[in-house]
């Protein structure tokens, strides 16, 4: 990989990118998402890179008001990897102002879905299981574990990522695309992520079922029978026909809580629950 | 009730402000964060905990699938501990009212994105106008005004709301109540399968099963599984890296032996 060495002012440049790259949903909205994090965050660079040269300040403020949306994480990669082909643009003229925002935009969704599946569907569920734990105990530790785990790590990884992106440029995403190892990433992550999710169904998810055979002489409770031959069968049963209705069927979020109410109060009418 | 109302509000506009822009998105508006804070604020710090341990787990998986949040966790959470320390509810019911409060809300905030969205062009325009300072005051002005939908539905129910409330809940029947206890006990059920169906992987999906076993079977901790699951995922990262740089390999020198037949 082509590696750069830092001059300090750069290395100011990046501390400060790093401390904008926060902004990340600053005014999010949906028509151009991400768009005034960007602009934010690539401000420093834009500014020192420019400097008089206002047409071109002004093309580069364009460029970074399009439409962009990506993980808060992933977010300073790419502000890096910005900031390094805008130096690249205004100094030597190799890269110009479209395959900025073509390379912009085509390292969207994939990044996303890589550090979607690293922080928000792995390492939050960790910090939230350990959190909720401490929690549950009475103990206000449980707290600063949570933002610690999940919030503090994310502000490190920004940290680097904005100066690897900077520093590595388009021979890292080269690096990690061609070798297939994005993927092997998502896998590992998500093996981690559904260990979790699979360890908080267990100790979590239950189907409070209120109900009592009477078969003659004796009364079975239906509940302890089903709990015998798997422990929590009936939650496990309930979670995979929601996955079910969620992937196959396109069933909306909003959908299935109101689909629980009904069929808890209807339960409850018949004292099932 | 008036100056609780206040103080939550307070709190809630502050930790909604922030939220975004400190540490990460979705850290400090989580209700395991949002509830301790409200029951600090109202003088119940320990009910706070508990509930931000209860609240956290049914809301998990609560997060926007295709854009639109299901349920707003955070100012559920905030009106769930209300509810709770201020009419001295059970903390039970306390966390049955909250997933049919946040998905109510979810709805209003839900109506203001197209306001929101119809900015886009003044902010082109502004970034246009080459001058970093203007932009950023302006982007920390306006985003001040979008909590404040909610801080005002808050001030309401927490003000004139929860004791109404407590009323209407006890002049329910009792099945009402069982149902809707029966309800968001299945809830969490709805964010995990959320959350499941995210991360789920045909070729993997059979490590949910590990951590079930682990926790239902062998009663072990949040702490050790993460350990060993951690070690699994590293082992396949691996040794699918292994693998990935042999084919590599593999197919460079197949190339240079097609060369040397070729002369």
């Amino acid at each position: 990989m082509d590696k750069k060495v830092l001059a300090a002012d750069e290395k100011s440049i990046l501390k400060s990118m790093f401390i904008r790259s926060h902004l990340v949903f600053l005014n999010f909205n949906m028509a151009k998402m991400e768009a005034n994090g960007f602009t934010a965050t690539m401000t420093p660079a834009i500014e020192n890179i420019y400097k008089d040269d206002e047409e071109g300040k002004k093309a580069a403020y364009l460029r970074h008001q399009n439409f962009f949306n990506t993980h808060a994480v992933a977010f300073s990669f790419i502000a890096g990897l910005a900031a390094a082909m805008e130096k690249e643009h205004k100094e030597k003229g190799t890269v110009d102002g479209q395959t900025i925002e073509n390379i912009k935009a085509a390292l969207m969704g994939p990044t996303a879905g890589m550090f979607d599946s690293l922080f928000f569907n792995c390492l939050r569920i960790i910090a939230a299981g350990i959190g909720i734990g401490l929690c549950s105990q009475g103990s206000f530790l449980g707290v600063l574990v949570f933002i610690l785990l999940y919030g503090v790590t994310q502000s490190i990884a920004k940290y680097f990522l904005i100066q690897w992106g900077y520093i590595y440029g388009t021979s890292f995403i080269e690096m990690v695309f061609s070798t297939g190892l994005m993927t092997s990433l998502t896998k590992s992550a998500s093996v981690l992520g559904l260990m979790m999710v699979g360890a908080m169904t267990a100790s979590m998810v239950s189907v409070p079922l209120n109900l009592t055979l009477n078969v003659g002489e004796t009364s079975v409770v239906v509940g302890d029978v089903l709990n015998s031959i798997f422990p929590g069968l009936l939650g496990v049963v309930l979670l995979f026909v929601l996955v079910h209705l969620i992937r196959k069927k396109g069933a909306r979020p909003t959908q299935l809580i109101i689909g629980i109410f009904v069929f808890a109060l209807l339960g409850a009418l018949i004292h099932i629950f | 009730m008036v100056a609780e109302a206040l103080k939550i509000c307070i709190a809630y506009f502050i930790i909604t402000y922030l939220d975004p822009y400190l540490v990460s998105w979705q850290c400090l508006n989580r209700p395991i964060v949002v509830a301790p804070l409200a029951g600090l604020v109202l003088g119940d710090f320990h009910t706070g905990i508990i509930m931000g341990a209860a609240l956290e787990s049914i809301f998990m998986g609560i997060s926007a699938i295709g854009g639109a949040i299901p349920a707003d966790a955070t100012v559920a959470s905030f009106i769930a501990v209300a509810f709770t320390v201020l009419t001295g509810a059970t903390t039970e019911e306390g966390l049955t009212i909250a997933m049919p409060i946040g998905t109510v809300l979810a709805s209003f905030s839900g109506m203001l994105t197209p306001i929101w969205a119809a900015l886009a062009g003044y902010w082109e325009r502004l970034a246009l106008e080459c001058k970093p300072k203007k932009f950023l005051t302006r982007n920390f002005m306006i985003a001040a005004l979008t909590p404040l939908v909610n801080t005002t539905i808050l001030f309401v129910a927490v003000a004139y709301g929860v004791e109404g409330l407590s009323s209407v809940l006890a002049s329910m029947p009792a099945w009402v109540m069982s149902g809707l206890g029966a309800a968001s006990s299945m809830m969490i059920a709805v964010g995990f399968a959320i959350l499941t169906s995210m991360i789920w992987n045909g070729e993997v999906g059979v490590f949910f099963f590990v951590g079930y076993v682990m926790v239902a079977y062998m009663g072990m901790g949040t702490v050790p599984i993460a350990i060993l699951g951690a070690a699994i995922a590293i082992t396949m990262f691996m040794s699918d890296k292994k693998n990935a740089d042999l084919k590599r390999s593999l197919s460079a020198s197949a190339q240079v032996n097609d060369e040397e037949d070729f002369f």
